[in-house]
């Protein structure tokens, strides 16, 4: 039943290898999405080929909207306004979306509500329980690894962040390293837990800055590599995962622990596709434990994009008037405020 | 019957809305700002001078390639939701061919694309827009020796092509349409760019696996 006070929001996101869609209702209510994801055909080049994602989103676009809305029982008419990621991400994916987005509001005369990626991620979590404030957020995944402070509901300050490679990416390069088929950072995840901790690596960017920084651990793994190799010593595939791993979860719990003290928060949440990652969210799950914080991760397919996450982000948006115009741009890069 | 027609595979972004064979609006410039920013604008108010909804249009007729990767897919995706969520019919055309509408005194007309690096799309037509050569994207002075050898031809493009015997378009949309009124048309959800060239990646990929 469709209640006047109810709003429905119809959410589109692209921004990298997954073409989704979704309707959320309130804000927190899933009421049908729908995730294509290339994952498969990237695999082939090890990586996400920029091109071949762009290629595929326009194909798929409408095939997943029109399947989005056959299963939420509803039409167009019933939405209350349309929600893009506009970025970060891919430029050429991100700019399907936005067109889709853009065409569809201007159509249907709907507000259009410009969603930025790191905002969807965080409220993937509301489609859980609907999120306590103040909060700190960890953005976790292959594209992303940001330290946010919410002190109320779509208010964001970013208080730290990746200076190079973002966390997924660092596990990916790993895995390749350890010969492992992308997209390898679960597999990593997957050795870290039948290894010990034996290899000498370094902490990553151990101060006192909100600030991350995996290039130099990647770096180290792979020098550590090509030496045992140089000197015919085999290389334990399990140990090296386990060592790299511990360092990445004792500086990820060691910033956001502090954060979560410095600024008096009792709420985390944990969001992004590394969310998804053993390691990191038991050590997180027993960190919080013993300090009485609020932990919330969502469920694995709501770490990884997906437009149901937009959908949630949008109604809170919808509901500031955060609108944009039919000339949105999307943005490749774009700080979250 | 009104009929929308759109291009955005070249620099020149052509837009015009024609009912009953005559044109309402007519757009074709060089747009110097970026694309995606430019095109929804720049429909809605194409639509509004000619008091029209985006419902009134019957059919489009959309230029899906070769050209720009980007350009091609802005201007198709927004064409691709309209004539889904609308049901309004769409019906691919060739940027070679809108090109190759230019009047010229030859019988072959060489429409051309420049895609870098010694390379375009390029194909032969003649002043009926029969396709004589198909739409290919290969390497210009190799179609020049190859394919054109001793003919007769007028090379019409926008591009710095360097080549003496080359005109600058003049585009005949209506003579496009008449062309195509009768094609039959495509469901939404299957029209796609017409890239005419492999990413570099699948062609690696490919050359790697064979």
């Amino acid at each position: 039943m469709i209640v006047m006070n109810d709003k429905y929001i119809l959410a589109i996101e692209s921004s990298c290898d997954e073409t989704s869609a979704s309707i959320i209702k309130n804000g927190h209510e899933e009421i049908a999405t729908v995730v294509l994801s290339q994952m498969d055909t990237h695999a082939n080049y090890g990586g996400v080929v920029p091109e071949i994602a762009s290629r595929m989103h326009i194909e798929n676009i409408t095939m997943v909207l029109e399947e989005t809305l056959m299963k939420s029982n509803m039409t167009m008419d019933n939405m209350d306004a349309i929600a893009v990621t506009y970025g970060p991400g891919l430029i050429g994916s991100l700019l399907i979306g936005v067109e889709a987005a853009k065409t569809l509001a201007y159509i249907y005369n709907k507000p259009l509500v410009p969603i930025h990626h790191i905002a969807g991620h965080i409220y993937a979590n509301n489609l859980e329980k609907e999120m306590e404030f103040p909060l700190i957020a960890l953005v976790i995944s292959g594209g992303h690894t940001e330290l946010i402070y919410m002190k109320e509901n779509y208010n964001f300050k970013r208080i730290g962040g990746t200076l190079d490679d973002a966390v997924g990416e660092a596990y990916d390069k790993v895995a390749r390293v350890l010969n492992l088929p992308y997209p390898g950072g679960p597999l990593v995840d997957k050795l870290a837990f039948e290894g010990e901790d034996t290899y000498d690596l370094p902490i990553p960017l151990d101060d006192n800055s909100y600030n991350f920084s995996f290039s130099g651990i990647k770096s180290a793994v792979i020098n550590l590599r090509h030496n045992e190799e140089q000197r015919g010593n085999e290389i334990n595939l399990e140990n090296l995962a386990c060592s790299f791993q511990n360092r990445v979860i004792k500086i990820l719990t060691k910033k956001t622990m502090r954060a979560l003290k410095e600024y008096n928060v009792k709420n985390l949440i944990i969001a992004g596709g590394v969310a998804a990652n053993k390691g990191i969210r038991n050590e997180f799950v027993k960190l919080c434990e013993e300090n009485t914080i609020n932990l919330t991760i969502p469920p694995i397919n709501r770490c990884t994009d997906n437009a149901a996450m937009i959908g949630a982000a949008g109604y809170y948006a919808y509901k500031l008037n955060h609108f944009g115009d039919l000339n949105l741009n999307a943005k490749a890069t774009d700080e979250l405020h | 019957m009104t009929s929308l027609f759109i291009d955005t595979s070249t620099k020149f972004i052509t837009l015009s809305i024609i009912k009953d064979n005559k044109q309402c609006y007519f757009f074709h410039e060089k747009v110097f700002e970026e694309l995606s920013v430019k095109i929804l604008p720049l429909i809605s108010d194409a639509l509004k001078q000619c008091n029209l909804k985006a419902h009134d249009i019957n059919k489009i007729y959309i230029v899906t390639g070769p050209g720009s990767f980007t350009g091609i897919r802005i201007g198709l995706t927004i064409f691709k939701v309209i004539a889904w969520t609308l049901k309004i019919d769409i019906v691919p055309i060739s940027s070679l061919e809108l090109i190759a509408s230019t009047k010229t005194d030859t019988d072959y007309i060489v429409p051309c694309i420049d895609a870098r690096r010694g390379n375009c799309y390029i194909a032969i037509y003649n002043e009926n827009l029969d396709m004589i050569v198909s739409d290919r994207f290969t390497s210009f002075q190799s179609f020049i020796d190859d394919i054109l050898l001793d003919k007769t031809f007028q090379i019409v493009t926008y591009d710095d092509i360097d080549n003496g015997n080359k005109i600058v378009p003049q585009i005949d949309i209506i003579k496009v349409i008449n062309k195509h009124k009768n094609d039959l048309p495509i469901n939404p959800h299957m029209i796609n760019p017409n890239y005419l060239k492999k990413t570099e990646a699948e062609e690696n990929f490919e050359r790697k696996n064979n």
